[in-house]
């Protein structure tokens, strides 16, 4: 499951750029996703870390440069065109539709799978019906093979939920559109070790069930850093740092001084 | 919500038939003499009847799940028991004009209710602009039916459609604002349609619109008596019939939709618009739906009304019908038909009912609205989580 070095690239981002007013969240920032491969994304708080994920996801338009998954252009298409061509996300504090079901939520995640609108719902209820049961069987499945204590609770409203159950819904909710790229939102934070253990023992499944699935990831936690991703991408001030394995992007004293401070990186260095 | 609530408890099924049948009769029972008190105090026993019915329903969430069960586990049966109940009911209402009169009206506000419960309670949009599509149903049957003879079943359909488009027009500028500014919008956009009704030559200004002529259907006529094997009923019951009928498709409507992607969808939007659209749900398309699908049921609702009381004013679609459409979502329950619809008959039956009320109406619904949403924010009758089936 290591190194995807020579599969082929699936999402890639050039020369992106993202200006707020006179402020620039972003300058100039380039990346590759392979297919099967999973991008950590790292970077001290500020560091575009999320602005790079808005962007891709067609929340904002990066004032210039360009998205492209599987060479097609999708920077300037809106964020649910975007999920329908594959890209599926997460968020940093949980974003559930916490008064329906945990099963609606996934369900909701199956739209772009349904076909139904208002006239076949009231003219040819049954049709209707059936996509939709049929759009809850698949969710119940999804559910199960992500987590059985979430199946178990798939008729509870989601707000009811554990925060570790949260996160966990809101990545089946995301994988339910059946995702080519997955992008994944600091899963972990607000979790405990243990937590966060089970959060990187589900991603590796999801990983293993599926393995053509691109994942980008936020972190903070390095731990999760260290042993998930393929490969990191570090930012900061909205610029690229470095990218590459992980071993060699921590030694590089930039990166320190992004993280530790000056001082710090300067004494943690050999 | 309790486990014992979801689990759904075994009630064996004559047990659940009776259950089933008691409720209904006792419903349409308390409706009945609701409806014929003459004495303010009677009223006010019957109101403290009803409340006490649920406030035990409220401490003792087992009943509520055996009754809930019992309905669902014999839901033919309730459905079938529920249209002989609307079917004979004109008949033990001692030929009061005007209890049918309030059933008619009642009914009207009912499908105004269920039509603003797609957006307030589905996909919580404010809309206050319910009571001005309202206006635009009746106004645009009336014009049709004056100036070109149209007939009413011609007329029906075509201001509904004509409603239609209007709530598009409204739909399509309010995507640009969101939460406080989208009531604004649809606030000024109603007042908008009262100020041209009551300046516009061909709607007849402020004097409106009159002799609206009352349908026809296989050559009898809405404003005579009906007679059914014998019984003589005053003739607001052809519209009791026909308004019941609009009240049924309403409630087909509201079910079908809400089992369907486009209810999710709506409700995806209520929980979190920004989550909502990276699910892929095009969140634009789905409000400017909910300002149709709420148009076209007013559009049909104030149709009826106009070739019932055979004469419209600006002045019966103002902001204020507005309001109280909303207060009855609000009171009812969010995105539940049942509690929509009961909310609809509470809000209609109490000023006329009680003088006290009616002299005051605009301040009881705002005690309502305040009332509910600190007390009981879900309404009466809370939503209820899909099931699928399973």
């Amino acid at each position: 499951m290591r190194a995807a070095v020579d599969a082929p690239v699936i999402l890639e981002g050039r020369g992106l750029t993202m200006r707020f007013g006179g402020l620039v969240a972003m300058a100039e920032v380039d990346f590759t996703l392979r297919k099967g491969e999973i991008l950590g994304i790292i970077g001290p708080n500020g560091a575009g870390k999320s602005t790079l994920l808005n962007i891709v996801t067609g929340l904002y338009r990066p004032s210039s440069g360009e998205v492209r998954l599987e060479g097609e252009r999708i920077n300037g298409l809106p964020a649910h065109r975007i999920v329908a061509k594959g890209i599926a996300r997460t968020f940093q504090s949980s974003r559930l539709f916490g008064d329906l079901s945990v099963l609606d939520n996934v369900v909701i995640g199956r739209h772009v799978h349904m076909r139904c609108g208002l006239l076949d719902a009231i003219l040819r209820r049954g049709r209707a019906e059936a996509e939709l049961r049929e759009a809850a069987r698949r969710a119940a499945e999804l559910l199960e093979a992500v987590s059985r204590t979430l199946y178990a609770q798939r008729h509870r409203p989601a707000a009811e939920l554990p925060q570790a159950d949260r996160r966990r819904l809101e990545i089946a909710r995301a994988l339910a559109s059946e995702p080519k790229v997955l992008l994944l939102d600091e899963p972990s934070s607000g979790m405990d070790d243990a937590d966060t253990d089970a959060l990187m023992a589900d991603i590796r499944a999801i990983r293993a069930a599926r393995p053509e699935l691109a994942l980008m990831i936020i972190e903070h936690d390095m731990r999760l850093v260290a042993s998930l991703p393929n490969r990191v991408l570090v930012l900061d001030y909205g610029q690229k740092l470095a990218d590459g394995l992980y071993e060699e992007v921590r030694l590089i004293p930039r990166v320190q001084e992004a993280y530790l401070g000056r001082k710090a990186a300067q004494h943690a260095r050999p | 919500m309790s486990a014992s609530k979801l689990r759904h408890p075994a009630v064996a099924a004559p047990r659940a038939i009776a259950l089933v049948a008691a409720i209904e009769a006792a419903g349409a029972l308390f409706l009945r003499q609701f409806l014929l008190a003459e004495d303010g105090r009677l009223v006010v026993a019957l109101l403290a009847l009803f409340g006490a019915a649920l406030v035990t329903m409220q401490r003792r969430p087992a009943l509520e799940a055996r009754i809930e069960a019992a309905f669902a586990d014999q839901a033919r049966f309730a459905t079938g028991l529920g249209l002989v109940l609307v079917l004979l009911f004109p008949f033990v209402l001692e030929k009061s004009t005007y209890a049918l009169h309030l059933l008619v009206i009642g009914q009207l506000y009912a499908v105004l209710a269920l039509a603003l419960n797609f957006q307030l309670g589905s996909a919580n949009i404010p809309n206050f602009a319910t009571g001005a599509s309202y206006g635009i149903g009746a106004y645009a049957s009336a014009l049709l039916a004056l100036n070109w003879d149209v007939s009413f079943w011609l007329a029906l359909p075509a201001a509904a459609i004509v409603a239609t488009i209007f709530g598009f027009l409204l739909g399509v500028p309010s995507m640009r604002t969101r939460d406080s500014y989208l009531a604004l919008v649809t606030i000024a956009f109603g007042v908008v349609i009262h100020q041209l009704l009551n300046n516009l030559e061909f709607t007849g200004g402020p004097n409106g619109l009159v002799g609206i002529p009352a349908p026809e259907l296989f050559g009898h006529s809405f404003a005579a008596p009906l007679v059914i094997l014998g019984h003589d009923l005053p003739s607001q019951a052809n519209f009791y019939y026909l308004s019941a009928v609009l009240v049924g498709i309403a409630i087909l409507f509201a079910r079908r939709v809400h089992d369907s992607r486009v209810g999710l969808a709506w409700n995806a939007l209520r929980a979190d618009e920004l989550a909502a659209r990276c699910q892929g749900i095009n969140a634009t398309w789905y409000k400017v739906l909910a300002f149709a699908v709420d148009a076209f049921l007013a559009g049909f609702a104030g149709t009826i009304y106009a070739f019932y009381v055979g004469f419209i004013s600006p002045d019966n679609f103002t902001f204020l019908v507005s309001v109280t459409i909303m207060t009855m979502v609000i009171a009812g329950g969010m995105d539940n038909t049942l509690g929509v619809i009961v909310g609809a008959f509470l809000l209609t039956l109490l000023p006329e009912k009680l003088r006290a009320f009616s002299d005051y109406r605009i301040l009881f619904f705002g005690v309502t609205v305040i009332a509910f949403l600190m007390i009981r924010p879900q309404g009466l009758f809370p939503q209820r989580l899909r099931r699928y089936g399973a």
